[in-house]
């Protein structure tokens, strides 16, 4: 019974990926990644279809194994236990319920895989779970008498009845529509949030990954692109994938003018120089880059209204876009195209043809390295 | 030509191909209740007589009881080999995979009357001549192609998650297979099975080169009997098989709806 | 519980999982291709070599196959019997199988349980419901006597007609249900841009879905092609000696005269052209789709 007793008390277990390797006949899933995960956290996998994401995760669960690499749970290998074994709870985008059990008998399905417990006691679990779920009443109930958000909320309830350290989320809100999909959000963080165990959450979708996440690993062709907070990840990517990723983006080819100190000029296609965030690259005076300009961060003008210290550049709009809230401009400067979203008000009145001027902080332009190489970076507990 | 026209010519095809393949099958089924002597559509009237006759003799009840002993045991020998190998496919990555198929899809290629023949030959020094094991045996290699095929079809479209998701949160492997996914698959087990049966209680040539002498099965005694007599005798023996067909393929779909409901 | 392992130092890359995993495919399929190997192919191994040798080794029966006028033309009757079951079959099949695919939820299951009831009905009675039909006191003669169409009943049985009339009636299910599984997988969408585009229904058909169509029907041809090289019960009920197929006299040489150097040479040669044929179908159009196609 100490099993349980301890699990009861414990919440997230760290979760260590060791240069995880897969293949599938020719194509590399997988390619040496490693990955720390703290103890508790709640961390995203993110990347498009065919990055990897699902098969590490099916790795993590021991679905698959690996070819090479080993899987820490706790500073233990569980690369060699069978999935049975693991003691992980799993949540999947189809939910997965079983479809001739009751909602309280799937709940309870791991107990009566993994435990000794009474009858009663497992009932009192049953209940707890399904309280945190906010599914009381419907215990009784079958899956298919059940919506789909409930249905995801009963899996939810399955997968942390026996208090796992480690829960597994492979697209979970895939199936439902966009604002059921906002309301689980909310759902799952607070359960997150009540419960501690660490989640590893495998999405393709930005918005949720940033939203919910303490730390996020972008994925690319099989390797991590880059791992970090969401704030991290958004303002300042390490590379051109997860620059052009996470949110929308400017990425202008450019090559580097003047480095001295703590300044740092580059030049743009139409031939002016402007001033970029010093960053950790390693920039060469003459070297080619890529420079990033997240387009909220681009102040638009009809006039020159500059200010000392800051670049200005002239452009013309060649298309406007009303979005509720905001206007999204393409803003052409010589040959290249810049995209800039501007608040309602300020682009009411714009048009199409007409000459503006555009601003930013210098501290937004971000250099990135000129080709696409993702690192296999391992975990940074960037906080 | 108008669209309207076309599908009236679509149909009237369609409507008569159906009857050229349907038809033969009502007048055998209603040549077996015939009251006449002979061999003659439309029967001049109703009797069961010929039904009676094939009750009444040994021969054809033996007849009978041989064939459901040979379909049944090829039946299980395909799905006990057969299931695992669907599983093997369809689950797994395996080398060769597209060769391994057509090894099991083989025995429904090759002429039948060189399976009869060779089979035969290979039988003889091994004593499996005039036995129901050996002519089970010879067909459960005919069988399992249907059963792979339908099992493979059902377990591609169940979801694996179902499978998974008893796994991972503590079932044996072997459990979750068994008590999860086997139930979902089973209609397609079943209909292979069927098949499987079915063909074996079809099969000629084979049957009458193992077991064609004193205790063969319905398929061969029909055939001699077509060759000698001309009597609705044949008929009613052939209309029982059909029946047996059909029967066993009903009571399959209404456990299957069955079931269904039950999971739904 | 997991026993608790010795935390892992340098090296980091560890060599693959248990051999216990990587064997599972193959244990799972040992016993049925173990089964196939022993009751199907070690038969047809020993049938080749007894062809070979009874006495002593002698290719004599392989002579007596291709010299001998009797082989010869009951292997021309039996190609050219399946040839033309084949085009018939092909022929009957596609708009039947057409129509499947056109069809919707209740039409198409009820077209089809009507194309598969036939198949539940085995050769034998299938055959013989031919013999009653088509016999002179048969009801096609006696329809078309009371129509007036002839005055005395026409000779339907024991010649090619009621041979290929029959075997193309048990064959054309199968033929309807490959074809109409190959006309699936045609994107239809293709056709109502076709349709759009000013095309008619014809016009669409014709040039759009047809060609499309024509790999599946290669297919469905291959396989019916062989299937009826091996008939057996329906030429021999049906047809004259005149229409004797290679089945048949292997049966013969096996059965009647116990010649089984001879009947296996005939075997072997008639098993060399199956599986020659269902080879090139294979490789054109993969029998593993069977099971969800590409490896994963």
């Amino acid at each position: 019974m100490t099993e349980f007793a301890a699990a009861a008390m414990a919440s997230g277990a760290q979760l260590r990926l060791r240069q995880l390797t897969k293949a599938f006949g020719a194509s590399q899933a997988v390619d040496r990644i490693s990955l720390d995960v703290p103890a508790g956290a709640f961390v995203s996998l993110l990347g498009p279809s065919g990055s990897g994401k699902t098969t590490t995760l099916n790795l993590i669960a021991g679905f698959l194994t690996p070819d090479a690499g080993d899987i820490l749970l706790d500073e233990r290998s569980i690369a060699d236990v069978p999935p049975h074994k693991r003691n992980i709870g799993m949540v999947f985008q189809s939910y997965s319920l079983f479809p001739h059990m009751t909602v309280a008998e799937n709940v309870g399905f791991p107990l009566r895989m993994r435990t000794r417990l009474s009858r009663q006691a497992a009932r009192q679990r049953i209940d707890e779970m399904l309280a945190l779920v906010q599914l009381g009443h419907l215990g009784t109930r079958y899956p298919r008498q059940l919506s789909g958000g409930q249905q995801q909320r009963v899996a939810m309830a399955r997968a942390l009845v026996s208090h796992p350290r480690l829960l597994l989320m492979d697209e979970p809100l895939g199936a439902l529509d966009k604002k059921l999909r906002e309301q689980m959000q909310v759902e799952i963080k607070r359960i997150h949030r009540s419960v501690g165990t660490t989640v590893i959450y495998v999405t393709h979708d930005q918005t949720e990954a940033l939203t919910m996440s303490d730390l996020v690993v972008v994925m690319h062709q099989a390797r991590v692109s880059q791992v970090g907070t969401p704030r991290v990840l958004y303002e300042a990517p390490a590379n051109l994938f997860v620059a052009d990723f996470l949110g929308d983006s400017n990425l202008l080819t450019a090559t580097i003018a003047h480095v001295s100190g703590d300044e740092l000029a580059v030049e743009i296609g139409n031939g002016e120089k402007i001033r970029a965030a010093r960053g950790t690259s390693a920039a060469a005076q003459g070297s080619r880059t890529v420079v990033l300009i997240r387009p909220e961060d681009i102040s638009l003008t009809a006039t020159d209204e500059r200010t000392a210290g800051q670049d200005v550049v002239a452009g013309t709009i060649k298309d406007i876009s009303y979005h509720g809230d905001t206007f999204k401009l393409d803003v052409a400067l010589g040959a290249d195209m810049l995209k800039v979203k501007v608040p309602r008000e300020r682009g009411a009145g714009m048009e199409r043809g007409q000459k503006v001027f555009l601003t930013w902080n210098s501290s937004v332009v971000r250099l990135l390295p000129a080709a696409d190489r993702t690192s296999d970076a391992s975990g940074e507990d960037e906080r | 030509m108008s669209a309207t026209a076309g599908r009236l010519g679509l149909s009237a095809a369609v409507l008569a191909v159906l009857i050229y393949l349907i038809f033969p099958v009502i007048v055998v089924v209603a040549i077996s209740f015939s009251s006449g002597n002979f061999l003659v559509f439309p029967p001049p009237g109703f009797s069961l007589r010929w039904y009676e006759s094939i009750a009444g003799d040994p021969e054809w009840v033996n007849a009978l009881w041989v064939t459901l002993k040979v379909g049944s045991l090829s039946a299980l020998i395909a799905v006990l080999l057969g299931v695992p190998a669907a599983f093997a496919l369809v689950r797994h990555v395996i080398p060769a995979k597209a060769l391994l198929s057509a090894l099991i899809l083989c025995a429904l290629v090759t002429p039948p009357i060189v399976t009869a023949l060779s089979t035969y030959l290979f039988f003889v020094p091994l004593g499996l001549v005039n036995t129901v094991v050996g002519l089970a045996c010879a067909h459960a290699v005919s069988g399992m192609p249907f059963v792979v095929i339908n099992t493979s079809a059902s377990l591609r479209s169940a979801d694996i998650n179902l499978e998974r998701a008893a796994v991972i949160h503590g079932a044996h492997p072997l459990w979750a297979v068994l008590r999860i996914t086997l139930p979902i698959i089973s209609p397609g087990i079943v209909i292979g099975a069927i098949f499987a049966f079915v063909h074996s209680a079809h099969e000629l040539l084979v049957a009458t080169f193992v077991l064609g002498g004193v205790g063969k099965p319905v398929a061969v005694k029909i055939w001699s009997g077509v060759q000698a007599t001309s009597d609705p005798t044949i008929a009613a023996a052939s209309a029982i098989l059909i029946g047996l067909a059909i029967f066993t393929f009903a009571s399959a779909a209404a456990t299957q709806s069955l079931a269904k409901r039950r999971t739904a | 519980m997991t026993a608790l392992a010795e935390p892992r130092a340098a090296p980091l890359l560890r060599p693959a999982l248990s051999s216990r995993g990587r064997m599972l495919p193959a244990l799972l399929l040992l016993p049925c291709l173990a089964w196939i190997t022993f009751f199907f192919l070690a038969p047809l191994v020993l049938m080749c070599w007894r062809s070979l040798a009874s006495d002593g080794f002698s290719l004599e029966p392989y002579g007596v196959l291709f010299t001998s006028p009797l082989f010869t033309k009951v292997m021309i009757t039996t190609v050219r019997t399946a040839a033309i079951t084949t085009v018939f079959a092909l022929l009957l099949a596609y708009p039947l199988a057409y129509a499947l695919t056109i069809s919707g939820g209740k039409v198409r299951a009820l077209i089809l349980v009507f194309t598969l009831i036939p198949y539940w009905v085995d050769i034998i009675v299938r055959s013989f419901s031919w013999l009653i039909l088509l016999g002179d006191n048969g009801m096609v003669n006696k329809a078309l006597m009371a129509l007036g169409i002839v005055s005395a009943p026409l000779q339907m049985l024991y010649n090619p007609f009621s041979v290929l009339l029959a075997m193309v009636q048990i064959l054309l299910p199968l033929t309807t249900v490959t074809l109409f599984g190959a006309m699936l997988r045609i994107d239809r969408t293709l056709i109502t841009a076709a349709k759009i585009h000013g095309a008619s229904e014809w016009h669409a058909f014709r040039t759009v879905f047809f060609p499309l169509s024509l790999p599946g029907v290669y297919g469905a041809g291959l396989l019916v092609f062989v299937l009826a090289l091996g008939f057996y019960v329906t030429p021999a009920l049906l047809g004259s000696p005149r229409e004797t197929m290679i089945a048949q006299t292997i049966m013969v040489e096996a059965s009647q005269l116990l010649d089984w150097p001879q009947a296996s040479a005939a075997g072997a040669v008639l098993l060399i052209i199956t599986t020659s044929i269902a080879a090139i179908y294979n490789r054109y159009f993969s029998l593993d789709r069977l099971w969800g196609g590409s490896d994963k």
